[in-house]
């Protein structure tokens, strides 16, 4: 709760200073800035109530008997939704901040950036979805049957894996939403093209966490048998945590790549397609480092 | 502060119409656990969309670093009022839990529905540029 509480709150907080900014700008369209802001920051505020909700199942939902893989489990579970959450709320907050400058610089197109930065915001919500799915497994399934070793280290690395991996995704999507707001403010003309770029760059920048959701799903799902050995612990634990880490860069490089990919198409429309196509070569060149996390957690797991 | 309260009863209206509808088909079906969670989860979505607005000059006129500042502490006070209900639905078998989670969305639904409704409207209209 408390790093998703940090997330929401940066996003927050840019989101209202750009809209000093645009207040600054044109104090006449203050009404619509405010609105825009407000509408913003409730959808930006979404990742922060999954993790509240996190919070609230692991303090007061308790278990009949307590075992010692349980507490692995909902120390994985708060770990995987507050770094989610992190991520998904700074992420948001960029789109948010952007429409309500543009809203300044554009008014006329206040009711289409509202739906861009909505759209955007709803999209940065995924990565903090997909570590909600994993804490809501860590904390409904029933561990009791599996050995305590090296099982407590693969549901650590579980919860790892995705929420870490989630925070370049939702920070990536979001960075492509502010500069589609951004956009959409400098050309109107280009609301179609780069509303469309947006959403591919987004999707790529979203992969880091879905494969962190796979690491996640073997590492729960796959049945490790009993070991005292400190390799066969440490084997799962590292895997989540080399996809976790090894997730946080591509998504945030993906999401910079679609910035700017997005941000020249609003400039250059004639240009869309080569800049969609260069977008999408340098995304996969980026997403190359999340694979080869990914192979090291699955080697990791199923070799060691 | 006009354009925010304006804002504020079109989405807490529509989201209290969604809520009492949901929950009369609730308690018509017998799943009134599932109706009182779904009302008590929306009534405090509502709330907190409400403080989250007239609270809003508050984040106004400061510095990005004070906004931030202010923006947590709001979240934090605001929050503690969301787990009320999530407390109660866990503890007690009156309200049922994923009902609740469900009600503590309906405002960010709202929003969302509005523009995809907006979006998909668009689409069938002669397109125009303002």
């Amino acid at each position: 709760m408390g790093l998703g509480a940090i997330g929401a709150a940066l996003g927050e907080g840019y989101t209202a200073g750009l809209a000093n900014e645009g207040l600054a700008l044109r104090p006449k369209k203050s009404g619509d800035i405010l609105k825009n802001m407000l509408v913003g920051q409730a959808v930006a505020e979404s990742a922060a109530i999954f993790a509240l909700v996190i919070a609230v199942l692991l303090l007061f939902l308790g278990t009949e008997t307590p075992y010692l893989l349980k507490a692995s489990a909902v120390l994985a579970a708060g770990l995987s939704m507050g770094f989610g959450a992190f991520g998904s709320g700074v992420g948001a907050g960029f789109p948010a901040g952007q429409a309500s400058l543009g809203i300044s610089r554009q008014p006329a197109m206040s009711g289409s950036l509202s739906t861009n930065m909505l759209i955007g915001s709803a999209v940065c919500q995924t990565p903090a979805i997909l570590a909600m799915v994993v804490a809501l497994l860590l904390i409904f399934s029933d561990f009791s049957s599996m050995p305590l070793f090296p099982t407590w280290a693969a549901l650590l690395g579980a919860g790892l894996s995705t929420g870490l991996a989630a925070i370049g995704s939702g920070v990536g999507g979001g960075l492509a939403a502010g500069a589609s707001c951004e956009g959409i403010a400098r050309q109107p003309l280009s609301l179609g093209n780069v509303t469309t770029t947006m959403l591919v760059g987004q999707a790529v920048s979203q992969t880091p966490a879905i494969f962190g959701l796979l690491i996640s799903f073997i590492l729960l799902f796959s049945g490790f048998p009993e070991s005292t050995a400190l390799s066969a612990a440490m084997a799962p634990l590292g895997a989540g945590l080399c996809m976790g880490f090894g997730g946080i860069g591509p998504g945030i490089g993906n999401g910079l790549t679609a910035e700017e990919a997005v941000r020249w198409v609003a400039r250059n429309l004639e240009n869309t397609g080569g800049l969609t196509r260069t977008m999408l070569v340098g995304q996969a060149v980026a997403q190359s480092t999340a694979i080869y996390a990914m192979v090291v957690s699955l080697v990791l797991i199923f070799v060691i | 502060m006009e354009a925010i309260r304006k804002t504020e009863i079109k989405y807490c209206s529509r989201a209290l119409t969604i809520a009492l509808a949901v929950g009369i088909v609730c308690f018509l079906l017998a799943l009134i656990p599932m109706g009182k969670g779904f009302i008590l989860g929306s009534l405090f979505s509502i709330a907190n969309f409400i403080i989250m607005g007239e609270t809003l000059p508050l984040r106004i006129g400061h510095t990005r670093r004070k906004s931030t500042g202010i923006s947590l502490v709001s979240m934090v006070g605001r929050y503690a009022m969301l787990a009320i209900p999530l407390a109660l639905a866990v503890k007690t078998a009156r309200f049922d839990l994923a009902a609740t989670i469900c009600g503590l969305f309906i405002v960010q639904l709202m929003i969302l529905s509005e523009h995809v409704f907006h979006l998909i409207h668009n689409k069938f209209r002669k397109p125009r540029l303002f």
